[in-house]
């Protein structure tokens, strides 16, 4: 795991190990409160690949072989060229279909045998940002961001609390009235993150969640998304922004036509040329 | 919670969606509406024919030639029928009198008057405890020599046969007929909520990504269709108590005989009335539920 904060983007005042260990305990305290989780709690690797393939059709090749582990609390970025399949590998953890080899495990949970009713708790448990952001289009954004937590049967009160806070965390307390198509990009893509985490999942996957976003609003989403990490969570970025990549300096997994070609810690976009 | 959850959801769908949910809510009004006036009707034509049948009188006609004795011995076997229960009760209707009950009948009595004689028989009129049981009275008495050989023994057996043929042609055409509209309303209702899926199928997809159960998509859907099917059903027992404020109650002031007025109450209204209701959020159920399997597989 990284243990060095990163050069930049950092949060405004580095937190000390102390405040770090706080919020990791609340972190946990909050997602014990979703009983249906099916993620088997421990500090075990949050998800394992093992030789898994995905053949879309006979010549369309999403993943081919990929084996690696990711351990809980880690931030990995998910590299490589459009194509390559990094939402192929997205799409694979949270189910949306089953690989054509091998076997995946989530939080200690074969998804080959985790049966089709309980793939909506899976989904529960992993927060997903999608690339196209995939919000409710006739709903506000504090409606959007309350279905999750009404799709687990928080109660209202509850919501009524959680919603504005991370509304706050994204910095869309003033847009919580507006609807999707009221607002620009990255606040769509912060919307889409809030509601990703609002249930404080333990793991948190973001599909390029700075694509297609002007280089400040992307610094913005990074921040987030690494603070989010600080709090425990396990974080896997898609992206091809070669210089967040570069800034940052996490562990990078770069794909290339569906094949794993580097794995490396603190890492830059780029294999650094020895 | 949930349920306030779901209903809101469903009346979300229902807004967004408002002129297919008017075409399913009418169908159902109309619906509704005709089983409602059908009900009625046809218990009151149902019950007037069953009391129809209970007037159903026997008429032994007898014989101009029949001697005081033969007429006393057809008496005597009446008196035995009515002992065993058979007969309810009997009377002897003499010519005369015959055609004063005639008279009392027809629209226009001054035609008897140009009558050059009483063409009209004796006759005893029986009536009977249970009319089914009329065959086996005219039976027994059928060879006694004081019935008239032409004129016989006159019962209802035809008069209710068709009686009985109208009853049961109205019933079955309106059964088809509420089959048919029931069914349309059912389809209508599917119909709406398939819209309504197809409107949605992009927020459902994403429903499911973020972790919805299938139900729990589900649900408002559901509620919507049985909404669709409240509303309608309701907004038809409304029409339907103006219409028996206005024109049946009217009617029933001036029927002149006690047996309509108790027929044509025959179902109180309010029991009705939920009927109706009832059968409108059932309506609404089946159409969403079946077009919930077909196309929300999930
Ligand atoms: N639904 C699909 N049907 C067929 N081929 C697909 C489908 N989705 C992705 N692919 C193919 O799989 C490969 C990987 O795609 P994807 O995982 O979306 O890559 P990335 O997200 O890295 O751009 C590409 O060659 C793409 O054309
Ligand atoms: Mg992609």
């Amino acid at each position: 795991m990284s243990t060095d904060a990163p050069s930049t983007p950092t949060e405004p005042d580095t937190p000390s190990s102390r405040v770090r260990e706080r919020a990791r305990r609340r972190g946990e305290s909050l997602r014990s409160s979703d009983r249906r989780s099916v993620l088997r709690p421990g500090d075990g690797p949050m998800v394992i690949l093992d030789g898994v393939s995905k053949e879309y059709t006979s010549d369309a090749r999403g993943l081919d072989d990929v084996t690696l582990s990711i351990e809980s609390g880690e931030f990995v970025f998910l590299v490589g060229p459009s194509g390559s399949g990094k939402s192929t590998f997205i799409r694979l953890l949270i189910k949306e279909f089953e690989p054509t080899a091998g076997s995946i495990t989530v939080g200690g949970r074969n998804l080959q045998r985790l049966r089709r009713s309980k793939v909506p708790y899976l989904r529960r448990s992993i927060g997903c940002v999608f690339q196209d952001y995939k919000l409710l289009a006739g709903r506000t954004v504090y409606e959007n961001v309350a279905y999750a937590l009404q799709v687990i049967g928080e109660n209202p009160r509850s919501t009524r609390r959680k919603v504005p806070e991370i509304l706050a965390l994204v910095g869309l307390s003033d847009k919580s009235d507006r609807y999707p198509n009221e607002l620009s990009g990255g606040e769509q893509q912060r919307v889409s993150i809030a509601r990703a985490f609002v249930n404080h999942p333990r793991l948190l996957i973001a599909d390029e969640p700075t694509g297609n976003l002007d280089p400040e609003t992307s610094i913005g989403i990074m921040q987030l998304l690494y603070r989010i990490n600080r709090t425990g969570t396990t974080v896997i970025m898609a992206t091809h922004d070669r210089e967040m990549v570069d800034k940052m300096q996490m562990r990078v997994i770069a794909l290339e036509n569906g094949k794993v070609v580097r794995d490396q810690r603190q890492a830059s976009y780029a294999r650094a040329d020895s | 919670m949930r349920v306030r959850f779901f209903f809101a959801e469903a009346l979300r769908s229902i807004r967004a969606n408002a002129a297919v949910s008017v075409a399913a809510t009418v169908t159902v009004l109309i619906a509704v509406f005709i089983l409602g006036a059908f009900i009625p009707s046809f218990l009151y034509v149902q019950s007037t024919v069953d009391s129809q049948k209970n007037r159903l009188d026997i008429r032994a006609y007898i014989s101009d030639s029949a001697t005081v004795s033969q007429v006393n011995g057809l008496k005597t076997q009446l008196d035995a029928l009515q002992a065993n229960g058979q007969v309810a009760s009997y009377t002897y209707v003499s010519a005369d009198e015959g055609l004063e009950e005639l008279r009392g009948r027809l629209q226009d009595p001054s035609i008897l008057d140009e009558l050059p004689s009483n063409p009209l028989p004796a006759k005893f009129t029986v009536i009977p405890s249970d009319p089914e049981q009329s065959d086996q009275i005219v039976a027994s008495l059928q060879d006694s020599p004081a019935i008239d050989e032409e004129l016989g023994i006159d019962y209802g057996e035809e008069t209710a046969d068709k009686l009985l043929t109208v009853a049961r042609f109205i019933q079955w055409a309106g059964l088809g007929l509420i089959s048919i509209l029931l069914v349309a309303s059912i389809l209508l209702i599917g119909n709406t909520i398939r819209l309504s899926i197809f409107a949605r199928r992009r927020e459902v997809e994403v429903m499911k990504l973020v972790g919805a159960t299938n139900w729990f998509i589900r649900w408002p859907f559901v509620i919507e269709g049985i909404v669709c099917g409240l509303i309608g059903a309701a907004l038809a027992v409304g029409l339907l108590w103006a219409v028996k404020i206005t024109v049946v109650d009217t009617w029933i002031q001036g029927a002149d005989s006690a047996l309509t007025r108790d027929e044509a109450t025959a179902i109180a209204f309010p029991l009705l009335g939920l009927m109706l209701i009832a059968s409108g959020a059932i309506v609404g159920a089946l159409g969403s539920g079946i077009t919930l399997r077909r196309f929300l597989k999930v």
